[in-house]
Order: C-alpha cells, then structure tokens, then sequence
C-alpha cells in the first residue's frame, strides 16, 4: 500500500464528488465515521451527508493546493490537506484547510474514520 | 460542556506548544522512532531527526497562538486525532504567519501519549 498514491486518488474523488453531486460522498463514510466542520461534530454516514448536502450553496468548486499524507499505523492513511473553495457568486474564494483519516475496507477500498475541517480565516 | 477528548486534545496541545516556544529540545520526549513528522512538505522519520528538525528552525524565538483545536478519537487503541490552526510570531517580524498542524496521538502506558503523526504547514494569505 502507497499511501501517496491512496492518498491522490482519494483526494482527487473525494473533492470532485464533493463539487458534482454531495450525496455521493455516502459511501465514504460508516456508522463510526466522525466529521467535525467548523468545530460542530458530527457521527455517522447519514448524519455527515445530511449536513454536507444541506451547506448553504448549490455549487462550489475546490481547488487543492497542497496534499500530505503518512500511513497511521494501522493500515491507516492520514491526508492533511489544503486549498480553496469557490462558491458560486462569490467574488473571492474561501481558504481551508482538511485532514482525513482514512481507514482500509475489506474489499480493499479505504473508508473516512476522521475528517475534520477549518476554513482559513486571515 | 467539554467532552472528555476534547479535554486530552487540548492539554496535549497546551503543552506541545509551550515546549516549541520555550525548550524546543524537550520536544523528543513527544516523538517516538516509529514517529513521521511532513514540515511544509518535508518528510522527516523518527525522534531524533524530528527533534533535529525542530531544533533548527531559523529562529531562536517563536510564539504560538492557537485558535482553534479540534479533537476526534481515532477508534482503534485509543488514538487521537488533533487540528490546530493558530498563528505563529517571529520575533523583529511585524506580521505573524498562519498555520494549521494535526497530530495523530497514541496513547502510551502511563497515560500519555506521543505524536505518532505530525503535519504542519503555513497557510499563505
């Protein structure tokens, strides 16, 4: 297991999934994921995609600036992210920052156990 | 009302800062061999190049100011997840800088625990 390439390729379809159809980031999460966004928690898959399909906008667009990451030590990847969002109508895009915690399955995918998100306020 | 990781997460935080900004060599004592810390980008392995690493940043002073500490646990062997964000003085420089940091804590026998990950990166404005 590469943890850059598990990494990338989650990186990659987690933010385009986010950006054309938030309902299916379901099945990236489980019963004992936990999403904190913007210091409110959140548990489980239902619960995360009910508030990450209720954000108050209809489009947004990520554009990532920099992906870290390092095997956890358990079969897990850590993802340490940033970039920008640009919502529609907005002028200037927001700052953020994420970092995932990403946890194999048995059918050999990876699933999110932890992510956790801040905007980057100046 | 706090919970109970959140409690963890941020006295953790509270004393890792404090070493950084005051006795940057007593920082090994967080890290592990086992331990990976990516500095803007730069991977580094185990305690004692971590502890190199940290010992020469090119100032002799810094400040930490933390604005925000998430905290999760991590599900298998009572792990920890922490996200920091805060602000950072140098010394002679009139503005700070903006960082974010996460930790990936493992809890030892003692009831402590050690920074088994470690990611830190400015955020440029």
């Amino acid at each position: 297991m590469d943890p850059d390439a598990v990494a990338k390729a989650f990186v990659d379809h987690y933010y385009s999934t986010f950006d054309a159809n938030r309902a299916g980031l379901g099945n990236l999460y489980q019963e004992g994921s936990m999403l904190t966004f913007e210091g409110q928690k959140i548990q489980g898959s239902q619960s995360i995609v009910a508030k990450l399909t209720s954000l108050p906008f209809q489009q947004c667009k990520h554009n990532i600036t920099t992906v870290d990451c390092q095997p956890s030590g358990a079969g897990g990847v850590l993802v340490f992210v940033s970039g920008t969002l640009q919502l529609a109508g907005e002028q200037h895009a927001l700052k953020f920052s994420q970092m995932f915690h990403l946890m194999p399955t048995p059918q050999g995918s990876f699933y999110v156990l932890n992510d956790i998100f801040r905007l980057n306020y100046a | 009302m706090e919970e109970q990781i959140d409690l963890v997460g941020k006295a953790f935080i509270d004393h890792y800062y404090h070493l950084l900004d005051n006795d940057r060599p007593a920082l090994s004592s967080l890290y592990r061999p086992s331990s990976m810390l990516t500095f803007e980008g730069q991977k580094i392995l185990g305690v004692e190049d971590i502890t190199a690493k940290l010992t020469s940043l090119p100032f002799d002073q810094c400040q930490h100011v933390i604005s925000t500490i998430d905290s999760q646990p991590s599900t298998f062997a009572g792990g920890i997840v922490v996200f920091v964000s805060g602000s950072l003085q140098l010394p002679g420089e009139e503005h700070h800088l903006r960082f974010s940091q996460m930790f990936h804590l493992v809890p030892v026998l003692e009831g402590n625990f050690f920074v088994q990950n470690d990611m830190f990166l400015l955020n440029y404005g």
